[in-house]
């Protein structure tokens, strides 16, 4: 912070959370809700001048020619065969083609193109340089290096007065306030997994993909998920994006622990009881397919889309089909919906010359043969779908998702000219596909509800097949809905088409649009099978050696009972829940009997005078009300675990019940009770008995309980998102924090937060020669300063927040209750 | 602070500026090896000095990184330090450092982003468009991968840390690899001892320290070894674990651990009762070599959280010591990987007695790790102080420094305390040791990031010049 006067506006503060695909950024630290502007981390080179980025794939293309009847609306006299030969240069905010990320597994490995990103994201969202200080999120894979270079860049390229980078995790821990956690971040490529204790990191374990040098050895992150599911999916046809979609859908899901189902330890659905019925339908449905397949000439490959049931439009359409004449272009396709073969037939006059529109084709045939091996199993489903019975996801062997695919392509598009009759039957189709999209876009979302009837996701299906169809499909599917009215719902286009022709006419102009494509794909088990177990182990066995590496053994027990899952990869449903209980099932260490059986107190407990000095009950045990010592451990077994019951041994109850705990974890109220009565103590039993023991330190061995951390449940809005990205929700507060302390600190923890951030004086001080020098690492470049010995990195990286809430707990004397108020109240909007 | 100490043997020289190099400060131990940057409060990579060699089918390959150690087919783990604790097969040890440096300090740039295989895996189909973006990167900077990480080095001096006792050969051995291999542009080797004195701000200290393999007890004055008090002997860490594993045979029923990777979950039992585990199912055969160092890491959670040094009045084979111990105090339960859970109650302590008293020593300790009387801690202690003017004796028992991991145990310097008083009756003892582990297992770390920060220090490195100038022995001559 520089100088005294260092408050900033709350408005004003910019906070960048990169991301290795996505970059999360915020001006303004005044609402603390979930994030609104997301970039994609990538850059691309700039074609014009080599070593420079830019934010959006630029190629250069060329100029389409005005069409005539424009040039002469406008009057521009331009001749148009000129501008045929002109170019242009493109910017296509959806492509990936040629991409530099950045960021690969948490690294920087382009530092070029990140400053250059850093730079993007800071010019689009502040307005002016001036007094904007910044907040970077880092990751622990930045190495000492990447922290002085991106400071150095901020300071010298920027107006920015004051930079605090904050640990990734340190953010996550802001966000979810609890002083001891261990922060598992499921990223893209990497895992981070670190404990920290009493606000400081203790210990950091990292999986990611490579090492530097190259040395691919496991995947990791939600990457790897995808993977796997498109290595089970590949030979169905399946690519990335699909596998990616399908990973991120409802129906993919790690299925819950089961520990006694090798290999995988999950239990996977079976087939219904009519398994042979299956194979009937299956049968049935191939059949059935057949006969579509003929119907609409197509190759008996082609048929994967789901034709539930054969309605009269779609045989209306067919005729129609067969009139225009389409041309094995489109039903290589695969397109089976008529409805779509007569948009297709007429949109194809119009696009036949764009190379690129047949490319696409030619792109999707491809794609549409890989997938059309399932189309016997879709039916299947649909068939499935029938069945009124519902059953959750994970009894299903079988389910359907939708595929979206956006696709770019080149449109005509009408531009209404003022009285100048270009008469032609294209034109006017055009026109009326143009018009058909909107309500076809309307349609769409009319159709999407995730389970949707057979014939909605048919003609989504169908849709899928061409974009270009995208009208009269939509169409279609609201006349299959209505059942009946089909037919004429599908003639109206045309007729407005007809009716249209005479009116102004409409000019074509090529546009590109980007288009929505749903597909309904029938997914197996495979969509519970790829999170194997080696993925799964991967992520018990970070923990585990994080937590477990913590340099003091005292430390560990906390961090095991506050381990939480941040990171977009941990949006996988059923992941969590999975590890945690792999944890338990493979590391908790159960109260011991030993304690009970083979000391010499169990005897001594029966007698009232059993708290003899051979059994110093520990002052601060919450157990230490007075003699009775049975009673108590009766109420709290029965509190616990539910089980009541006289004439059982209370110890043995109570060491029984803590060691049932995690059945009852669930249920919250109870299952915390139990863990009180078994975890905390070392088990009650044994933190009871071996009192003496207790007292120099509870059960040496970790850990005695496994717990997911509470989330907060004050920010309804970060609940309702979740807290995957709890880790921006914490630069949040930590640039509060930082840049916008509030009036009434004391001077110590205003020290405190000086520290959390630097400011442009104090980068001038440390760098004097700053502006002389040349060479990046020349020597000049210090961070550190002769008399300290200090971790250089702490001067720009933050003290933690809570430290700063530490200095205010010392000094109120209220106490912590009244900090924790405090900063809740801040917290708040 | 520090620097304080420094000043005693160097003339400060008022260059401001010493400390603006980016040293490198690297820590070789039989159990981790340590590095990180000069003037930081702890080393950033820590690392065992295993490394994983994958045995394939044709030629073998090592991998580097802890992270790699992991249950794989074909997977040997190796060390490259003996058990003396110093070097031994330098054709991986630089290879192994540079992995280390390279991947945990460093930003990971110098390598070209075609070879570093960051770009392979997700995006295959656009290899195209992706290498073209790569030879831009590249042909900028116009050089190889290679000599990008050359450069590098070659701003950076390095800063070792040596055993007491290492050999002049591996000292020259050590500055040829800095100098001609690294290109550093100015290298220091330096003894343990002093580096650890210096981290505890004593210039004269007597430096006992017990890591994994080795402990020695080392007197130093005025930040020199003295090389005639250097003493030591196997009673580290490893040692300890022996001694664990016969407590676990001779225990009944005999213990016979299985190591975490091969427990798929477990249920829980009484104590003493057998497991009931599923085991894990690998698909392929574990190596002696990775199973001996999964073995290694139980036995050293089972010494965190359940052996405890004696810490006395009297020596624990003293008759009637052992009922004191058994009825007195608390056992410690431990649970095995597969759930099996044992009471240990005296024999906790008896594990660790050894150090102090060889008759103490577990009577199926295996030959090979059987210590004699003249091994034990104390004998050490008595010997290190016989080697050294009797003058200095009261000095260095004032200031009795406490380092390494093996002595984070419990009640060691109680225990030590003890043992010190009544070898030495009437001399007052101190005993200095860092509460945080941390300073505790990266002692000599520390003190070399303090060292090669000073400013003071700037002029004392061996520049490249020097080396060039004399050769090899130049280290001899210069780091004392």
């Amino acid at each position: 912070m520089s100088g005294a006067g260092g408050k900033f506006r709350e408005d004003q503060v910019l906070v960048i959370c990169p991301g290795s695909q996505t970059t999360i950024a915020q001006m303004g630290v005044a609402e603390l809700s979930p994030p609104q502007h997301k970039f994609p981390t990538r850059m691309f080179h700039d074609p014009e001048t080599p070593g420079d980025f830019l934010p959006f794939h630029t190629f250069k293309r060329k100029k389409q020619p005005i069409p005539e009847a424009l040039a002469n609306a406008s009057n521009s006299g331009s001749n148009p065969a000129a501008a045929e030969e002109e170019y242009e240069w493109v910017e296509d905010s959806d492509s990936v083609e040629g991409a530099v990320y950045p960021i690969v597994g948490g690294r920087i490995v382009n530092m070029k193109a990140f400053l250059a990103f850093l730079e993007h994201v800071h010019s689009s969202l502040t307005t002016t340089y001036h007094n904007t200080p910044i907040l970077l999120m880092a990751s622990p894979q930045w190495a000492r290096d990447d922290y002085e270079t991106i400071a150095r860049y901020i300071f010298e390229q920027t107006k920015t007065p004051s930079v605090c980078m904050l640990m990734s995790s340190i953010a996550t821990q802001y966000g979810i306030k609890w002083p001891n956690m261990c922060v598992v971040d499921i990223g893209y490529q990497k895992v981070d997994c670190t404990a920290i204790y009493e606000y400081q990191i203790v210990n950091h374990k990292a999986l990611c993909t490579t090492t530097s040098t190259g040395e691919a050895f496991t995947l990791a992150g939600g990457d790897a998920f995808t993977h796997s599911l498109l290595e089970k999916l590949e030979e169905k046809g399946f690519n990335h994006d699909m596998s990616e979609q399908l990973k991120k859908s409802h129906i993919c899901e790690v299925l819950p622990y089961a520990p006694n189902s090798p290999p995988e330890f999950v239990e996977l659905p079976t087939e219904p009881a009519s398994g042979s019925a299956t194979a009937a339908a299956e049968a049935g449905t191939a059949s059935a397919s057949a006969p579509a397949a003929g119907a609409t000439g197509a190759s008996p490959e082609n048929p994967r889309v789901v034709e539930p049931s054969h309605s009269k439009p779609a045989i209306g359409i067919e005729e129609e089909n067969g009139e225009n004449g389409d041309k094995g272009g489109t039903e290589a396709d695969g397109v089976l919906d008529v409805a779509s073969i007569v948009a297709s037939g007429q949109t194809k006059e119009f696009l036949a010359k764009k190379e690129k529109e047949k490319q696409e084709k030619a792109a999707k045939a491809r794609e549409k043969k890989k997938a059309a091996q399932e189309a016997a199993a879709e039916a299947a489903a649909a068939a499935a779908a029938a069945k009124p019975t519902r059953l959750p996801n994970s009894r299903r062997v079988k389910n359907v998702f939708h595929y979206e695919q956006i696709v770019e392509e080149e449109v005509m598009v009408p531009v209404l000219v003022p009285k100048k009759d270009r008469e032609g039957e294209n034109k006017a189709a055009a026109a009326a596909e143009g018009e058909g999209k909107e309500v076809s876009m309307g349609d769409a979302s009319a159709v999407s509800p995730p389970p949707p009837p057979p014939a909605a996701a048919a003609a989504a299906a169908a849709a899928a097949e061409n974009g270009s169809a995208l009208a009269p499909t939509a169409a279609s599917t609201e006349g299959k809905k209505e059942g009946g009215g089909a037919t004429t719902e599908e003639k109206k286009p045309e007729e407005a088409l007809k009716a249209k022709s005479p009116t102004p006419e409409p000019i074509m102009v090529p546009e590109r649009q980007i288009k929505k494509i749903r597909r309904d794909i029938e997914v197996g088990l495979e969509r519970f099978t790829f999170a194997t177990r080696a993925l799964i182990d991967q992520l018990v066995h970070l923990i585990f050696e994080t937590i477990q590496g913590s340099p003091e053994p005292y430390m560990r027990s906390q961090v095991w009972e506050n381990i939480v899952f941040v990171g977009n990869g941990a949006r996988l449903r059923g992941l969590k829940e999975n590890v945690v209980a792999t944890l338990h099932a493979r590391h908790l260490v159960s109260p011991s009997t030993a304690t009970m059986f083979l000391s010499e107190l169990p005897s001594n407990i029966a007698t009232p005078s059993g708290t003899g000095s051979q059994t110093p009950v520990p002052a601060g045990s919450s157990f230490n009300t007075p003699p009775g010592p049975p009673h108590q451990l009766a109420g709290a077994g029965t509190g616990g675990g539910g089980v009541g019951g006289s004439g059982v041994n209370p110890l043995l109850q109570a060491a029984t019940t803590a060691s049932l705990q995690l059945p009852n974890r669930p249920g919250g109220q109870g299952g915390d009770t139990a863990s009180n009565a078994g975890g905390e103590g070392g088990s009650a039993g044994v933190g009871l008995m071996a009192g003496f023991h207790k007292s120099h330190h509870s059960h040496s061995q970790t850990p005695t309980n496994i717990r997911a951390a509470a989330l907060p449940t004050y920010l309804g809005e970060w609940t309702k998102n979740g807290y995957e990205e709890a880790m921006f929700l914490g630069s949040l507060i930590g640039a509060r924090t930082a840049f916008c302390p509030a009036h009434n600190v004391d001077k110590d923890t205003l020290e405190c937060i000086r520290g959390m951030s630097l400011g442009r004086v104090d980068y001038n001080i440390l760098l004097p020669n700053v502006k002389e020098e040349k060479a990046r690492r020349d020597r000049d470049v210090r961070f550190q300063r002769f008399d300290r010995f200090v971790d250089p990195v702490l001067l720009i990286q933050a003290v933690t927040v809570m430290e700063v809430l530490k200095c205010r707990v010392a000094k109120s004397s209220a106490g912590k209750a009244e900090a924790e108020v405090k900063v809740k109240g801040e917290w708040k909007v | 602070m520090a620097a304080h100490n420094l000043t005693s043997t160097v003339q400060p020289s008022d260059v401001y500026g010493g400390d603006e190099v980016q040293a490198f400060v690297l820590d070789p131990g039989y159990y981790f090896t340590r590095a990180g940057f000069a003037g930081e409060d702890a080393p950033k990579a820590v690392q065992p000095s295993f490394y994983a060699r994958i045995n394939g089918a044709d030629q073998p390959k090592d991998i580097y990184g802890e992270q790699y150690l992991i249950p794989r087919e074909n997977l040997e783990v190796r060390n490259y330090m003996t058990k003396d604790s110093i070097v031994e097969d330098w054709d991986t040890a630089p290879k192994f450092w540079e992995s280390l440096i390279r991947n945990q300090l460093l930003p990971p740039r110098q390598v070209a982003p075609k070879q570093n295989g960051l770009n392979d895996i997700p995006r295959e189909d656009q290899e195209g468009d992706v290498e073209m973006g790569d030879s831009n990167g590249a042909d900028k900077t116009g050089d190889t991968a290679e000599d990008e990480e050359l450069k590098l080095f070659e701003e950076s001096p390095l800063l070792m840390t040596e055993a007491p006792w290492n050999t002049t050969k591996n000292r020259e051995k050590s500055i040829e690899m800095a100098m001609e291999g690294w290109g550093c542009p100015a290298f220091w080797i330096s003894r343990t001892p002093t580096l650890v004195s210096f981290a505890a701000g004593k210039p004269t200290a007597l430096i006992i320290d017990v890591g994994a393999a080795n402990a020695s007890v080392v007197a130093v004055h005025d930040g020199h070894v003295l090389k005639r008090s250097i003493q030591k002997s196997p009673v580290g860490g490893l040692w300890l674990s022996q001694q664990v594993q016969a407590l676990w045979e001779g225990n009944d029923p005999k213990v016979e651990p299985v190591p975490f990777f091969m427990v798929e979950n477990k249920a829980p039992v009484d104590a003493g009762a057998p497991a009931q585990y599923t085991a894990r199912k690998l698909g392929f055969d574990i190596s002696e070599t990775f199973r001996a160092y999964e073995d290694e890491r139980l036995r050293t959670e089972f010494k965190e959280s359940v052996v405890e040094v004696w810490r006395g009045p009297t020596r624990f084979m003293m008759p009637g010591t052992e009922e004191i111990a058994r009825n007195q105090t608390p056992g410690r339960v431990f649970e095995f990987p597969d759930g099996s859970n044992h009471m240990w109650r005296e024999t906790r302590y008896r594990v660790a007695e050894g150090m102090w008293d060889d008759t103490a020593q577990l009577p199926n300790t295996p030959d090979e790790w059987k210590i004699s009387a003249e091994q034990t801690l104390s004998s050490l202690i008595r010997n290190c102080l016989s080697g050294v003017d009797v003058d200095l004796r009261p000095n260095l028992l004032g200031n009795v420094v406490v380092t390494g991991a093996s002595t984070l145990i419990n009640g060691f310097n109680d225990r030590l305390n003890i043992e010190l008083t009544q070898m030495f009756p009437g001399l007052k003892i101190r005993i200095h040791s860092a509460g945080l582990s941390s300073e505790r297992r990266f002692g000599a770390w520390v003190g070399g990031s303090i060292l090669s920060s000073l400013g003071t220090f700037h002029q004392m490195w061996i520049s490249r010049k020097e080396y060039e100038e004399n050769g090899v022995n130049i280290v001899e001559k210069r780091c004392k």
